[in-house]
Parts: structure tokens; C-alpha cells; sequence
């Protein structure tokens, strides 16, 4: 018996950046940052004014509002759910702004404030139906979002109202002539998400999106870590509200309609996986962020933009096909 | 044993759910230093009674004593700090995460900032694994794991939370051998903790506990000393009839002159290096091995569950190539799979017991493609009496069966199929006695009509008890053929761990 726990434990602890370029890949981060990488030099091929600043800028501005939105729903489909909220609260938060618009960098606070306190009420009102009163996500943020977009055709009953201009003006700037503002509130989220990722919340929430019974058998509360998602996805589709405006600098009910659909996409071409357990918010921002270069590389090689929607779903088919071989094949190699 | 304060004491503790009564009227007491074994059947109110103390659940009446301080588990990380740690039967590692943090679940270690450390848990995670004699990678990911590597990580983690009660739910189910586990058992109890031990393995409690407590239908019947109380008598507890069948061997009849049914040749890939076998008609064909020696690649290689590097199989005498289970069950007179792991490789557990017997058959029970449930019914009636399984369960779904009848549906799917071939894999995995007897009487029925039988068990009595011969694989090689009066547990462990007959028979 004896010789059985003497013997030392081989713990040969793999190469550590071996396994981080292998989650890397296998996240699906790793598959989409290398399509983003190509597309974007096809674009600069094809429309050399995608270098200059202004060229950049204009991509980060484009790419802000989605990119947002698709990292707060990477967090609710990692812990296994769907939020289908996104849509109510982009509207909700675009109407806001337009109703109630707010001078000066004060202003912009308040707004900001608004859209997150909108965001994060609407997401923890999702927390209490899914993850206390356990109904199924579809369901309950179905629910959900046809209020908030019921909420916004009260408010608003059709396009119009503006956006503070110093909100529209500033924030689609650039800062020391160089870096796009919108590009730096995405990097902030990403930061957020990278210190957010070392907690115990954030591994509760991959435990309990790969298995619940195992999660909250080891401990976890499941209910915590269900609860965070949803309001994290919450503040994050104000956050994603509040950069749509100063986008668009006008109002609409319906904004936030199209970001349903593209949310998932964002998410499923970021190599988030849809059953939940696996994938990164930064997939899912650079996943959003291809979904949008790709209509401007297909505009700028000249194709009809009746044809975006074709090439849209393609890609989206491919990088997600890409990406599960090569997952198989690193478990596969991880098992020889 | 006496006279000292209880280090858990249980008292007339009941729950339900709804009309459904799980524990009724249940007491057990727990000295400190003792291993005591919980035993019951299947369904008996085994793993309520293990949720409740593990803080899983609450009971609706009766109290709970630690060291005879009131002991009311709020959750299971407040039954932890109480001293209540839990090896789960169903296993709790999170599939996703690696060992290291798995063994750290709930609260990771953390560097600077009070940020979880990915390096500071793997070290944590190493340090737990050293101590414990586990030779696992504290990075690997544990969906990567076997069972039985998975299983020995399970008890690992309930260890490393060096409890003062420590419940070990069927902690051997996937495990080979136990020298590991009795040795940690015997050095936390010798420090003064105390083991709540359950098992289906009679053999195991007797060599590992001082004491046990029976359940049946959810009340516990009675504690014994283990060495006064005869098998017969414990199992007559359980059961409440006498089921204590003696062990004995099944007098060979002579199948080497009938035909063989499925032959492999020279088969190899991933963990099999060079296996050759005959099944024939009528027989059952025993498998033995330690874990990991290959016999699980076989069998899912002889459905095309794993492919094969080389290597042929026949069936009725042609050579066949067999890509799937679904190819398997339309090849030759047909050949079905029972899984190792009923869970996830086998039951649909929201589908009624019935659906879940017809699915591999489902397009010849209906009328115009349309499935018929009264068709359904009729079908499963003559599979389901074969197995023993109460028609009162098949309407229930089969995933709020207990899991000795949920594995008595399962044999049952594999004789719907109508296959002559039957490849079984550890058929009684964690069922209860009186489930094993008639598990044990449907296989010998199914041979004596024609049958063919392909069984790995990892219980040796078992293939004692029922093979015609037995192969044992070592090392991804048939390393021993055993028949007639060489199929007794003593040659068996020897070639086991690859020693040669010859060397220990003398």
C-alpha cells in the first residue's frame, strides 16, 4: 500500500504557452482573429484609405455598438443560456438618449448612467427569472425583450429626437490624433472581462454552462453565477445602447432589432459555444468585429449589398466549421 | 464503541417529495475512527440520505448531530465547513475545468489583487495530487479523462478537504482495485475520521468497515457487526427475502463444437495492441482486466464505436466491416452494445422506460411510420418480463428510475433489438443484489436459447459465476484464456496483473 503513495505523482505540467496557443485556438478566438487578420488586408488592398486614421476609426466606430453588445451575450451563452433581451435594451437605451439628450461631458455621464442602470435593471429582472425562478432563458428574455421594445415605442414612436452633440461629436473622435475612443471603451471591456475572468464568479459560470448538477455539487452557486451573467449581459447591452447613439446621433424604437440575430452570430463565429461551458468574450467582440469589416470589405470589392447577407452567413459557416475541426483535432492530439 | 460522543448522529430523519416518501424513520450513528457501511437496494433511499448529509437537501423531520453539536447543512460548502465532505456516486467534476480546479472549486487560489492564479492552483492542485498518491496532470482538462481516473479524482477532492465525516458514495464503481482507496480510507480513519462507506460490493465492506446500517424502502432496518453477520443475513436485510443464491460455477455444456458467431482477428488501435477472439453460439465469453487494459477499446471496436488500425472481424463466418452500432445491429444474426456508462452513453432520461426499450427499434413497432404506443407496449412487454423490470416502471421516465432498474431497461433495449450477439459491458455496474440476480438470470437464459454473450465485469465473482471461459486482457493483449475449473478468482487476479499462471498455480 505503502509504495502506492510514495510513488510520486508525474505531474509534468505541459508547456504553459503550448496550452495557452491551444486554448487559444480551440476558444475560437484564436480562428476568428486570424479571419479578421485577412480580411482586413484584403480590405486595405482593395481601399488603401483603411490605413489612415480616419479609416480605422471609422471601423472601431462601426464595429463598437455590436462588438458590446455580442461580449454581453457571450457571457449569459457561456453560463448555457440565450438572452434575447439585447434587442429591447439597445432600443430602449437608443430612445432614451434621444428623448432626454444631455449637454457637455456631465451629460454624457448621465446618459451613460441611464443606459447602464436601464441595461442592468432589465438584466437582473432576466437573473430573477432565470436563475432564481428557474424558467428557460428563451422564454423569459423573449418576454423580456418585447417589453423593453414595447417600453421604447412608448417613449418614441418613431425616428426622430438627436443625440446630445457633444456626445456624438467626442466620443466618435479620436484621442491625441491617433486612437478612436470607441475603439478604447472596447478595450476597456475586454480589460473588464480579462480581470473579470480570473474570479471565482467567472469559473462558476463556465462550470455551471458545462454542467449545473456537477457545478453546484462542488460548491458553486449556481444561482450567483447565472444571476451575474444575466446582469453583466445586461450593463453591457446599455453600454452597447449608449455607443449605437453616439453612432447614429438620432433616435429609433426599432434600433436594437438587428443586434438580436447579429449578437448570436458575433458569438457563434467568436467560437462561443452555443451549448454553453466553452469561448471567450473576446471572441465574441472580434467575432462582431468581422461580421462588420466583412460588409465593408464586400462593399469596397465592389459587390451589391444585397449580397451581404449571403457572404455573411458563409463566413460564418466556415470560421465555425474551421474552428471545430481544429478543436477536434487538439483533443484528439491532447489524447494520443 | 460506546459510551464516547457520536461523531454523526443521525435521528429519525425522513423526507419526501411530494407523495413520494424517499427516507422514513432513518437513524445511523457514526463512531470516530469507524468505517461504517451503508447498504441497501437500489431505490432503498441510499443516495437521499447522502444528499441530505451533504447539505444537498433538507429533511422535513429529524435532527443531525456532528461531535453533538446540532448539525443543519445549509448548502454543501456550509457541510463542508462543518467536516462533511462527499465522494458522489454520479461524480461532481466540472467537465470543462482542469484537475487543479476541480480541486479547488469553489474558491481558487489567488495571487495579487485577490485574482484567481492560474499558476498558485495548479501548485495547490499538484500539492493535493502528490498527497494523495495521484498520478494525474494537474493542467489536463477533465473531460479527458477515463472514468476511473475521473472517479479516483472525485474521492481525491473529498479528501482534500481532510473532513471529519467523509461519505463515500460507491466510490469503486469504476475502480479495479482498491489497495489506493483502502489505504487512504484506513490512514483518515486512523487520524480519527470517521467513513460513511456504500457499496453494492459485500466483499469490499466486510475487508474496509467495522459496522453497517441497512435501508430498505427508505427506513433503515437495523446495524450489524459486520463480523458476526453471516452474507446471507445482510443480504436477507436488504432484500427482505432470502436472494443469497450461492455463487456457483455453471456447468460448461459443450459449446466448442457449435458454430462461431463473431470472430476477430488480430485486432489493434489505440489501446489494443493484438487481440484475437471466438464467440459461439450459446456461450458466454468472459472478459477480465485491471482498468485500462484495453477491454473497453475492444468492445467499442467490435460495434465500430473505435476505429481500428488493423485487424478483421467476421460474423457468421463472413468478414464484415463494421462502422457503427446501427451497422452492427443489421450485420449477421446482429450484434448489440451495453455501455459502460448507462448516464450518458445510454439512457434518454426524459423519455418513458418503454420509449427508451423501443428506440432501436422504433420504425417496426409503428403502422404506417407512425409509432403506435400501444404497439410500444406489447412490444416491450416480452423483453422487459425477460429482464425482470415491473411493467409498472415503463410508463415512468426512465431517468426517475433508480439505477438498477434503469440498468434493467438497458438490457432490455439490447434484447428488443432481437440481436444473437450481446456484447455487455460491466452490465451490473452499481446495482444492487437482488438487480445482479436477475441482470445474471437474463444472461444465462439468453445463451441457453442460442445466444451469444461477450461480458467484461469488474467483478471477478461475476465472470466466475457466469463465464464458459474468460479472456484477460493486459496491456491491450489477450494475456491469459481461462476455462473449465481455471475460471476461479485466484488465477484470475494473478493474470490479471500479468503474472503467469504457471508461476503462482503452484
Amino acid at each position: 500500500m505503502s509504495a502506492n503513495l510514495d510513488v510520486a505523482a508525474a505531474n509534468a505540467p505541459g508547456s504553459n504557452l503550448g496550452i495557452a496557443i491551444r486554448r487559444g485556438l480551440t476558444d475560437g478566438a484564436g480562428v476568428v482573429a486570424i479571419l479578421y487578420i485577412i480580411l482586413f488586408a484584403l480590405y486595405a488592398l482593395w481601399d488603401p484609405s483603411a490605413l489612415t486614421v480616419s479609416g480605422v476609426t471609422n471601423l472601431s466606430n462601426n464595429a463598437a455598438p455590436l462588438a458590446i453588445a455580442a461580449a454581453g451575450e457571450s457571457l449569459v451563452v457561456i453560463s448555457k443560456g440565450f438572452d434575447l433581451s439585447v434587442a429591447g435594451i439597445v432600443s430602449l437605451s437608443n430612445v432614451l438618449m434621444a428623448t432626454y439628450p444631455v449637454e457637455g461631458p456631465g451629460g454624457a455621464l448621465v446618459s451613460l448612467m441611464i443606459c447602464l442602470g436601464v441595461g442592468g435593471a432589465i438584466g437582473a429582472l432576466n437573473g430573477l427569472l432565470v436563475a432564481v425562478l428557474r424558467l428557460q432563458s428563451i422564454a423569459a428574455t423573449l418576454g423580456t425583450m418585447i417589453m423593453g421594445q414595447g417600453l421604447a415605442l412608448v417613449i418614441m414612436d418613431a425616428p426622430g429626437g438627436t443625440i446630445a452633440d457633444w456626445v456624438s461629436y467626442t466620443l466618435t473622435d479620436v484621442l491625441f490624433g491617433i486612437i478612436p475612443i470607441s475603439g478604447l471603451i472596447m478595450l476597456a471591456v475586454v480589460a473588464l472581462w480579462l480581470v473579470f475572468r480570473r474570479t471565482d464568479t467567472c469559473m462558476g459560470i463556465f462550470a455551471v454552462g458545462a454542467d449545473e448538477t456537477a457545478a453546484s455539487l462542488s460548491g458553486i452557486s449556481v444561482v450567483r453565477a447565472r444571476f451575474t451573467a444575466f446582469v453583466g449581459a445586461g450593463l453591457l447591452y446599455g453600454l452597447a445602447g449608449f455607443m449605437l447613439s453616439v453612432q447614429t446621433a438620432t433616435g429609433n424604437p426599432s434600433a436594437g432589432t438587428p443586434f438580436l440575430m447579429l449578437a448570436f452570430a458575433a458569438v457563434a463565429l467568436g467560437g462561443v459555444s452555443l451549448t454553453g461551458g466553452r469561448g471567450s468574450l473576446v471572441g465574441a467582440v472580434i467575432g462582431a468585429a468581422t461580421l462588420m469589416l466583412l460588409q465593408k470589405v464586400l462593399f469596397s470589392g465592389g459587390v451589391s449589398s444585397f449580397y451581404t447577407g449571403i457572404f455573411q452567413g458563409a463566413v460564418m459557416v466556415l470560421a465555425i466549421v474551421f474552428g471545430s475541426v481544429i478543436s477536434r483535432l487538439a483533443s484528439t492530439g491532447a489524447r494520443a | 464503541m460506546s459510551g464516547a460522543v457520536c461523531a454523526l448522529d443521525v435521528r429519525s430523519v425522513s423526507k419526501s417529495y411530494g407523495a413520494t416518501v424517499a427516507l422514513q424513520d432513518v437513524s445511523i450513528e457514526l463512531q470516530a475512527g469507524e468505517v461504517h457501511a451503508l447498504l441497501g437496494e437500489n431505490g432503498a433511499g441510499k443516495s437521499t440520505l447522502v444528499k441530505i448529509l451533504s447539505g444537498v437537501v433538507k429533511p422535513n423531520v429529524g435532527t443531525m448531530q456532528i461531535g453533538g453539536e446540532r448539525y443543519e447543512p445549509s448548502a454543501i460548502v456550509d457541510a463542508r465547513r462543518r467536516g462533511v465532505a462527499t465522494a458522489f456516486q454520479e461524480l461532481s467534476l466540472v467537465p470543462n475545468l482542469t484537475v487543479a480546479q476541480n480541486l479547488s472549486l469553489p474558491r481558487q487560489a489567488k495571487g495579487r489583487f485577490g485574482l484567481v492564479s492560474g499558476a498558485a492552483t495548479q501548485k495547490q492542485g499538484a500539492a493535493i495530487l502528490n498527497r494523495f498518491g495521484l498520478r494525474l496532470s494537474p493542467s489536463a482538462i477533465v473531460a479527458g479523462l477515463t472514468l476511473a481516473e475521473r472517479q479516483r479524482l472525485e474521492i481525491t477532492r473529498a479528501f482534500a478537504c481532510n473532513p471529519k465525516v467523509l461519505i463515500l458514495d460507491e466510490p469503486t464503481a469504476a475502480l479495479a482495485e482498491t489497495d489506493w482507496l483502502f489505504g487512504l480510507v484506513r490512514q483518515a480513519t486512523a487520524a480519527g475520521a470517521s467513513v460513511l462507506y456504500i457499496s453494492h460490493r459485500l466483499a469490499e465492506v466486510r475487508e474496509l468497515c467495522q459496522r453497517a446500517t441497512v435501508l430498505r424502502n427508505g427506513r433503515s432496518i437495523g446495524t450489524v457487526g459486520l463480523e458476526d453477520a453471516t452474507d446471507h443475513a445482510i443480504f436477507e436485510m436488504m432484500v427482505g427475502r432470502s436472494q443469497a443464491e450461492e455463487m456457483q460455477r455453471r456447468a460448461a455444456t459443450g459449446q466448442s463444437t457449435r458454430p462461431a458467431v463473431l470472430e476477430a482477428e488480430g485486432l489493434a488501435g489505440g489501446s489494443l495492441k493484438d487481440i484475437s477472439l471466438t464467440l459461439r453460439e450459446g456461450e458466454i465469453l468472459g472478459v477480465a482486466g485491471l482498468e485500462g487494459q484495453g477491454q473497453r477499446a475492444l468492445f467499442r471496436a467490435l460495434v465500430g464505436l473505435a476505429p481500428l488500425a488493423s485487424g478483421s472481424v467476421k460474423v457468421d463466418g463472413a468478414a464484415v466491416r463494421l462502422s457503427g452500432p446501427d451497422v452492427a445491429l443489421r450485420t449477421g444474426r446482429a450484434i448489440a452494445f451495453l455501455p459502460e456508462e448507462r448516464k450518458t452513453e445510454g439512457i434518454f432520461p426524459a423519455l418513458a422506460t418503454a420509449t427508451n426499450i423501443v428506440l432501436p427499434v422504433v420504425g417496426r413497432i409503428g403502422r404506417a411510420g407512425l409509432v403506435s404506443e400501444r404497439l410500444e407496449r406489447d412490444a416491450v412487454a416480452g423483453s422487459s418480463s425477460e429482464v425482470d423490470l415491473s411493467p409498472r416502471y415503463l410508463d415512468f421516465r426512465v431517468g426517475d428510475l433508480s439505477g438498477g432498474n434503469q440498468q434493467k431497461a438497458m438490457l432490455a433495449r439490447a434484447m428488443q433489438t432481437g440481436a444473437k450477439i450481446l456484447l455487455l459491458y460491466d452490465p451490473t455496474r452499481g446495482v444492487d443484489v437482488g438487480t445482479k440476480q436477475s441482470i445474471y438470470a437474463a444472461i444465462r437464459r439468453f445463451a441457453e436459447s442460442g445466444g451469444a454473450v461477450l461480458l467484461y465485469s469488474s467483478e471477478l465473482p461475476e465472470l466466475v459465476h457466469l463465464a464458459d471461459r474468460c479472456l484477460v486482457v493486459y496491456g491491450g493483449r489477450i494475456f491469459a484464456q481461462l476455462s473449465g475449473a481455471d475460471i476461479n478468482e485466484r488465477t484470475m487476479v494473478a493474470a490479471l496483473t500479468g503474472h503467469s499462471i504457471r508461476d503462482t498455480a503452484a
